[in-house]
């Protein structure tokens, strides 16, 4: 997650840290797209490793995010229960738009 | 993935070939360049040019020089004459008066005469008597009067009346000079005859205060310029030689010839060394003018070499990028449709614009399949990401849908289906999917999304994106419900579906994509054709970075 590949990896920052009830949070701040999703990808799979019940993805400073980034969002889906911590109006649309509000619930 | 695999290795390689040639290039191989060359010969040209004439112009000035200071020494000897004869003439006046009287001569002459006076010796010869003889001598005894031959002939047939006279005796050990002055008188008159010695090689030492201590000399008498007729040099060996000048002085009945020559330049030290100045001075600029030319030539050469290279390896990279470029759009083209089905009452335009860069092959895709008289199933959809991978995914996709679309036209049941031929296997992709199935006559379309863009609907210069809910993409990893919901669609009304490439922009929500895409294609009423290469300029060409599907579908009634 620290090699950053392009120019417009550079927009992208990702944080991660247990909240206070241990829930891992995803803080994903910038640009996420086909150029620098792989270091989400990263992220994400560190997190999943510890296999835990609920991941939480803070999006309140993603300001875009394209199909590959939501691809993410859906593989990490698939290991745990994710919610979506106060998305940007950007991702909220694209979520909604994806047919995607059950399987990535959004909450603000 | 092998065909890409081998199409990017020779550019490598051949990157790698050029590489090395370009850098052993002749570096410090010291070669003078042919401009260096002639400036350098330029250079020393003009310097010869330059330095011939300041030599001639030396030459010239020295000549004139020499020339000046000879007319100054022969008018500094010419005005010694009064010196010389007054005294004399005098004398002899005095004779001619008393009559030859020895003791008022003697008495006349004596104070002028002996070491640090004007003569050496001065004697009074009358002349017209039986034996010539001095009958008063002032000083040495003059050698004339041992030589009574040349005593006759000098005073009595050689002199001339009014001017001194000279006689020299220059071929003995102790040479000297005789200079006589004959009375002017009615009788045969008196001479007055004084004789001063030579040095005994006739070398003068000259003072060096002089005012021609810078010049060698030699004083002839006569015209003559022989050595056996010098009377006083100050030069160890005759004749003088280099650059002189002569002239011929007249003293009294005789002549003398001098010739001078400069010990030094006269014109200054530094005029005579300007030639060569010139020569060392202009034959070093020359060299470091060449020096210069050179190293910029060498520069400017390997500047342009180094050009030539830029260009080669840019030249390859774009040769490489649009090789590669190529092949992803072939690529492409292989996997989409060849050409729609013909529908009757429906004008269809399918388009496809790769992203504006990049060379991987997108994961775009649609269909148009007739299903029969009055119907046909449209299908457009999205695999997330790009490349190779993309595009396979694609490929399945596609053929698993026409497959589904043959046993059963229902959209949503195709979109059912092929989720659930996804998720038979584990995978970690998704794909969204529009299904839509046409009913010509009825001007109907029945639809289901997978996760997918609603279609724009335009009628009369209106445009609204068809109201339907999406479901969950294709590849979600659970069991996901689709809906189908139908809309009508007005006569010669115009649907176009389209992938997210059309409407997605970084740092800007969704709807004002779609909002730009919406006034784009109701801005003016254009034919099927031209709406769907204004939507491609207008929306996908402009530096987007994702590949773009439209399929526009337009009722002919």
């Amino acid at each position: 997650m620290d090699e950053l590949d392009s120019d417009s990896a550079a927009n992208l920052a990702i944080n991660t840290r247990p909240d206070a009830e241990g829930v891992p949070v995803v803080v994903v701040s910038g640009e996420l797209d086909v150029s620098n999703v792989d270091d989400l990808r990263a992220s994400v799979a560190s997190v999943t490793a510890n296999r835990p019940e609920q991941i939480i993805f803070d999006l309140r400073d993603l300001r875009y995010i394209d199909s590959a980034g939501i691809a993410v969002l859906l593989g990490a889906a698939s290991e745990s229960s994710v919610r979506l911590r106060d998305p940007s109006p950007a991702v909220r649309r694209v979520v909604e738009l994806t047919g995607l509000t059950e399987v990535l619930p959004m909450a603000s | 993935m092998s065909a890409l695999q081998e199409t990017s290795a020779p550019p490598l390689r051949s990157e790698a070939a050029t590489a090395p040639k370009a850098a052993v290039g002749p570096i410090w191989r010291w070669r003078a360049s042919r401009p260096a060359v002639i400036v350098l010969l330029a250079g020393l040209l003009l310097t010869i040019g330059l330095a011939l004439i300041a030599l001639a112009i030396y030459n010239n000035n020295e000549d004139r020089l020499v020339k000046l200071r000879v007319k100054e020494l022969a008018l500094v000897l010419s005005s010694n004459v009064p010196t010389t004869q007054t005294p004399l003439a005098s004398a002899a006046e005095l004779a001619e008066a008393t009559h030859g009287n020895p003791a008022k001569f003697r008495a006349f002459m004596a104070p002028q005469v002996g070491k640090g006076r004007p003569f050496a010796s001065v004697s009074l010869w009358p002349l017209g008597k039986h034996a010539l003889a001095p009958t008063a001598v002032v000083g040495t005894a003059p050698r004339l009067a041992s030589m009574p031959a040349r005593a006759r002939q000098f005073l009595e047939h050689g002199l001339r009346p009014g001017v001194i006279n000279l006689t020299a005796f220059l071929h003995s050990p102790n040479p000297s000079v005789g200079i006589a002055f004959k009375s002017s008188g009615h009788g045969p008159g008196y001479v007055v005859y004084s004789e001063n010695p030579l040095p005994a090689n006739r070398r003068s030492q000259q003072e060096s205060n002089s005012a021609f201590s810078d010049l060698n000399y030699a004083l002839y008498l006569g015209h003559s310029r022989r050595n056996s007729d010098v009377i006083i040099t100050s030069v160890k060996h005759l004749p003088i030689k280099g650059r002189q000048a002569k002239d011929v002085v007249p003293f009294g009945a005789a002549v003398f010839t001098v010739v001078v020559s400069p010990k030094a330049s006269l014109g200054g030290a530094f005029f005579q060394a300007l030639p060569w100045i010139i020569g060392v001075a202009g034959t070093l600029m020359s060299l470091a003018a060449a020096l210069l030319t050179d190293r910029l030539a060498q520069r400017r050469a390997r500047a342009e070499e180094l050009a030539g290279i830029l260009d080669g390896v840019a030249a390859e990279n774009r040769r490489m990028y649009a090789e590669q470029r190529g092949i992803s759009q072939t690529l492409q083209h292989a996997l989409l449709p060849e050409a729609l089905p013909q529908i009757r009452g429906l004008r269809v335009i399918a388009s496809y614009v790769p992203a504006a860069s990049g060379v991987e092959v997108g994961g775009d895709w649609y269909d148009l399949v007739a299903i029969d008289e009055t119907s046909a199933f449209l299908l457009i959809g999205d695999v997330a990401g790009h490349g190779l991978r993309a595009a396979t995914t694609m490929a399945m996709l596609r053929h698993a849908a026409l497959a589904y679309i043959v046993q059963d036209s229902s959209p949503a049941s195709v979109l059912h289906r092929l989720s659930d031929f996804v998720n038979r296997e584990r995978h970690d992709y998704f794909a969204t999917v529009l299904c839509a199935l046409i009913d010509v006559d009825s001007h109907r379309l029945t639809m289901a999304s997978a996760g997918h863009l609603a279609p724009l609907i335009l009628h009369n210069g209106s445009g609204e994106f068809a109201k339907l809910e999406p479901d969950a993409p294709i590849g979600v990893p659970w069991e996901a419900e689709y809906r189908e919901a139908t809309v009508s669609v007005p006569p010669k009304a115009v649907v176009v579906a389209f992938t997210d490439g059309l409407v997605e922009r970084r740092g800007e929500v969704i709807d004002v994509g779609l909002a730009r895409l919406r006034d784009l294609a109701t801005r003016q009423h254009l034919a099927l054709d031209d709406l769907l290469s204004q939507l491609a300029v207008g929306l996908a060409a402009e530096d987007h970075n994702d590949d773009t599907a439209m399929v526009g579908v337009q009722w002919t009634s």
